[in-house]
């Protein structure tokens, strides 16, 4: 008889010869000692297989209850788009009361004028509106007249064409809504001179700030965030700045109210990693603010943040946030210590 | 019927984990595609439940290659670099390294191979893996004796490859 060739012998081993070929296969190795001698072999292989596949196992985790599967989870491709497509519409929807303090300041007023014809599209010229009408020294109930004042204005100055009414109903309604933020949002100015708890409303503004800046940071990064060096960074933060060792940095940028330092880092040429950080007295005010959120903002900021993974490093607060894996974010997070000057 | 599924489901999740692990190599993620499959299959309540999962499963994690391969590139870079606070147990530190070379080693298969040892390992008969793979049952023994063949040599070439590498650096 001819020997037994090595897949059958794994099939013997595995349990899954008929009764027939088992008993065949059998009474082959009984006399045959090439074929014991290969299936001690085959064997120990199996074995030693088995061994290694078992060093690459998952780490073994609840089961969900059945029952907590019944509708379908999203794939992770369509979450990612539907991610982004909410982010957007979050950062639109924030732009349109807040940000646009530094370009405000940037901007000439002759643009200005231009800017307001494109107020539906662009979120944050409503807030130009605000910045413009919300100077350092007017109290914000002024603030808000002074601004309603000058939308309608510019509406008199040009209201000629019919495409200029809806501009103009769209800058009295941007005045309007600007000067209320501009009630819970006092600027730098005003904030100094505002003794009340009020100032915790603006820490939780420049997060939401810094939330609608990362959601569309290829344009309002760059306009808003500015690009600092390493010194002013570590004066804003009282401490070195932080990110992940052997990563180059690309930029280190300071947000619109000086609050929040983000170090961009490159994994490689197509991805960029963001570390946010903040002093940790403005987390607590943060906190505090959080606790007497009402339930609409308690809920925008839940929504704003869970995207991102935070943890406290001497006196920092730092929340990374990149186009990778949960896993990866966490691992690259768990390796951030101050970055040498 | 329901409740086949739930007793499936009890059988049969953690090995589809485990199967899909092999292929994304992220825990999480892997319970995410098998919790996603579990749930397709209650919706589609398919016939062969158990053969029906492991191709969706296999399916799903097939689309998550590429986003899988760029980060596993991204965290190699960052294994290589060299990091003197960091510091894990030594037995950490040498599950990983194994981890990665029983991965290297599978990568190193063939797909019908690959496939086939991890069926297997995941509990699955030869008519099933037969079933999923479409190679007659009766190569299947001959699959996968070669597949462990190759794994365990390619285990070893790389297990010596990279001892030498640390004993050089």
């Amino acid at each position: 008889m001819l020997h037994v060739d090595d897949g059958a012998l794994h099939a013997y081993l595995d349990g899954e010869l008929t009764p027939v070929e088992r008993a065949r296969l059998e009474a082959h190795v009984a006399e045959c000692a090439a074929c014991r001698t290969q299936l001690d072999e085959e064997r120990a292989l199996i074995e030693r297989a088995s061994g290694l596949l078992g060093l690459a196992q998952p780490p073994e985790r609840a089961m969900p209850p059945l029952h907590q599967l019944r509708r379908p989870r999203l794939t992770w491709r369509l979450r990612v788009p539907i991610a982004w497509a909410a982010s957007v519409v979050l950062a639109l929807g924030l732009g349109y009361y807040i940000g646009g303090e530094t370009l405000h300041e940037a901007a000439p007023p002759a643009s200005a004028r231009a800017q307001d014809s494109f107020a539906p599209t662009l979120g944050y010229s409503a807030s130009r509106d605000r910045a413009v009408a919300s100077g350092p020294i007017s109290p914000p109930p002024v603030a808000a007249k002074t601004a309603e004042r000058r939308a309608a204005n510019q509406v008199a100055a040009r209201n000629d064409a019919p495409t200029d009414r809806t501009a103009a109903r769209v800058v009295l309604d941007s005045a309007r809504a600007a000067a209320a933020v501009v009630a819970i949002q006092p600027r730098e100015g005003l904030r100094e001179a505002t003794p009340a708890p009020v100032p915790s409303a603006a820490v939780v503004t420049s997060r939401g700030e810094a939330e609608a800046v990362f959601q569309q940071r290829g344009r309002l990064m760059a306009t808003e965030w500015q690009i600092i060096r390493p010194g002013p960074a570590r004066d804003l933060l009282g401490a070195e700045p932080v990110g992940i060792p052997g990563l180059a940095v690309r930029n280190i940028r300071r947000s619109p109210t000086g609050e929040v330092v983000l170090v961009e880092q490159a994994v490689d040429s197509a991805t960029v990693i963001q570390l946010f950080q903040r002093r940790l007295e403005d987390e607590y005010v943060t906190r505090q603010m959080e606790r007497s959120a009402t339930p609409a903002q308690a809920r925008r900021l839940g929504s704003a943040g869970t995207e991102r993974l935070a943890r406290f490093i001497g006196g920092l607060r730092v929340e990374i946030s990149g186009p990778l894996s949960t896993d990866s974010l966490n691992r690259l997070l768990e390796q951030v210590k101050p970055i040498k000057p | 019927m329901p409740e086949d599924l739930a007793e499936i489901y009890r059988s049969t999740y953690r090995s589809l984990v485990r199967f899909l692990y092999r292929k994304v190599w992220d825990a999480e993620r892997a319970e995410d595609l098998a919790q996603e499959a579990f749930a397709r299959a209650l919706v589609h309540k398919p016939e062969n439940a158990r053969g029906w999962l492991f191709v969706v499963a296999a399916n799903m994690a097939r689309d998550e290659a590429r986003k899988a391969a760029r980060e596993r590139r991204h965290l190699t870079l960052l294994k290589s670099e060299p990091d003197a606070v960091h510091s894990e147990p030594e037995e950490l530190i040498d599950a990983e390294t194994r981890r990665e070379h029983v991965r290297t080693a599978l990568d190193l298969l063939t797909p019908r191979d690959r496939e086939a040892l991890l069926l297997w390992d995941a509990g699955m008969s030869y008519d099933e893996i037969a079933t999923q793979t479409g190679l007659a049952r009766g190569a299947i023994g001959t699959t996968l004796a070669r597949a462990r063949r190759r794994l365990v040599e390619a285990y070893d070439s790389g297990s010596e490859r990279g001892g030498q590498h640390v004993a050089r650096g």
